[in-house]
């Protein structure tokens, strides 16, 4: 399998205005401010394969979606290197933009006023589809999703399970090769999450893209990751498959306890938020 | 190369329909954007000449008579409502500082090319519905109006709103930078209110400011194409217009598309 996302020191860092509490330190920050600067990545070195589905696992402010979002081309990095299927992410490339998709859970993509017909043919047009391919290709896929009726309902009037499904076949349109996926259940209740899950699941065995995907639901990243990626305060500290992370970790547990994935995470994440 | 244009005319075309398709969404405030706001604005205007005229005692100021004011409010209101963008330039700042702008930047399309079409389409639908009004009211109250000169007129100010969307742009990539810069925008359409003379007629103003005024780009905005149709400036004002008009534009995209690299390299993905 070929390498499809390579990075090489990549580092993001981010100031920030702070501001003493009171008036007179709004009035004295009219000329005088003071900024704190945080390092959301540091020096991440990685090697991605084509195919695989990463899950990007890490407590909240470790660096999951800046890395995202460098890799997607949303962020320009502050020092280091990286290729995305050959292009610099950031350097925004029509021809790198054409096989990508990233999909923000806590963001619409999608077209607030008008509706998901409506943007999927503003879609076909943006990525230079057939526009009778796109239209099969989206009732296909909202077969799937089971949401054919909403199709030509204002966005703005779909429920937050409704509007998903369309983000998802949004992003989903032009077949990206590479497809990014921040958070794609957040909010959602149990079945809408499995629903969505069961989807990607079956979408990645009949496309097969190379995915990258965060998540605070650890159920999303056990059953669809085929490798996990740990990152903690912008270092990535661990990569390899969820199984041999889970066997590490039992590993180092006295003998007679045992714990699953979502466990092992729970006890990571704690930690993590302890030491932060 | 062929293809690529084509792909690129497709895709704007879709943005300006995109605009069509959202604004007719709002049906009542489409038709108070496009009919009752210049109506009243026309309506203001016309009360104000009126009452000049009334107090000077006076039947020409600088040369014209009150008609040619009357005509000028009149279609000044409906010129002004074409060349302004305040409406989209916040939605722009808004993409910026609230982050939306990240569904446009991963995708192969440009922000600047992506609201110009969507701000060409909306003007295109309201103009063709709003110019009706100052026809119709220009013939029935026989107001100077030399007929034929409206296409070129409307050219002019459709040509100077894509410089308007340029400082729209320019605007917006300093969002990046200061989060919250509405008051920009303010400030520059008070500075636009009077400098493409949709407030008064820019003849008004003595010399030597009144040349330097009208030879701005500014004025192809509302003062060159509504004193070409009411018969105040001649051909060759219009041609200096579409000349002006280039040269800004030229500069002023140059300087904005430097600030708009600059901004992205610090955007931090979630809002400026």
């Amino acid at each position: 399998m070929s390498i499809v996302i390579e990075t090489k020191d990549l580092s993001r860092e981010y100031l920030s205005y702070q501001k003493p509490e009171g008036i007179l330190n709004s009035i004295k920050g009219i000329w005088n401010r003071k900024y704190d600067s945080k390092i959301a990545l540091n020096q991440t070195t990685l090697q991605i394969e084509s195919g695989k589905i990463i899950g990007l696992v890490g407590a909240n402010g470790a660096g999951k979606t800046t890395l995202l979002k460098i890799l997607s081309g949303l962020v320009t990095p502050t020092s280091g290197d990286a290729t995305v299927l050959g292009y610099r992410p950031w350097e925004r490339d029509y021809k790198f933009l054409k096989q990508i998709s990233i999909l923000l859970g806590q963001k619409n993509q999608l077209w607030w006023d008008i509706s998901p017909m409506d943007s999927f043919v503003l879609l076909s047009r943006i990525y230079d589809l057939e526009l009778s391919t796109s239209r099969k290709r989206v009732l296909e896929l909202a077969e799937m999703l089971q949401c054919t009726h909403v199709l030509n309902t204002q966005l703005r009037r779909l429920s937050l399970g409704e509007r998903m499904k369309m983000e998802i076949i949004g992003a989903l349109l032009h077949e990206p090769r590479i497809l990014f996926l921040d958070e794609p259940t957040i909010g959602l209740d149990i079945v809408a999450q499995e629903n969505i899950r069961n989807f990607l699941a079956n979408y990645v065995k009949e496309k097969e893209p190379t995915i990258i995907l965060t998540s605070h639901y650890m159920d999303d990243i056990a059953t669809l990751a085929d490798r996990l990626l740990l990152i903690s305060k912008g270092n990535i500290v661990y990569q390899g498959t969820v199984d041999e992370f889970v066997k590490n970790s039992n590993s180092e547990l006295a003998h007679d306890e045992k714990v699953d994935f979502e466990e092992v995470i729970r006890r990571f994440l704690e930690t993590e938020s302890r030491i932060r | 190369m062929k293809k690529s244009f084509a792909v690129f005319l497709k895709r704007n075309l879709a943005f300006a329909k995109l605009a069509i398709v959202t604004n007719l969404e709002y049906r009542l405030n489409y038709f108070v954007d496009a009919i009752v706001q210049p109506i009243m604005t026309t309506g203001i205007e016309i009360l104000l000449w009126l009452g000049v005229f009334a107090g000077t005692h006076s039947v020409t100021i600088n040369g014209f008579g009150k008609d040619f004011y009357l005509s000028y409010a009149l279609w000044a209101a409906f010129f002004a409502r074409i060349a302004t963008s305040w409406m989209y330039e916040f939605r722009m700042i808004e993409e910026v500082s609230s982050g939306t702008i990240n569904s446009l930047i991963v995708r192969p399309m440009g922000f600047y090319e992506y609201y110009l079409s969507q701000l060409l389409g909306y003007k295109f639908i309201t103009t063709i519905i709003s110019m009706i009004i100052p026809i119709i009211a220009s013939y029935y109250f026989k107001l100077p109006c030399i007929y034929e000169r409206i296409p070129l007129a409307s050219l002019l100010c459709f040509y100077y709103l894509i410089l308007v969307h340029t400082i729209s742009f320019l605007v917006c990539s300093v969002a990046f930078h200061l989060t919250k810069i509405s008051s920009f925008t303010v400030a520059k359409n008070l500075m636009l209110w009077i400098l493409t003379g949709e407030l008064f007629p820019l003849d008004l103003i003595p010399q030597p400011w009144r040349s330097q005024l009208i030879s701005l780009p500014f004025a192809s905005g509302v003062y060159l194409p509504v004193g070409y149709i009411s018969g105040r400036v001649d051909h060759s004002y219009m041609v200096h217009g579409f000349i002006s008009v280039t040269i800004a534009l030229v500069i002023l995209n140059l300087i904005a598309s430097w600030l708009w690299k600059i901004g992205l390299r610090s955007y931090s993905g979630t809002g400026a």
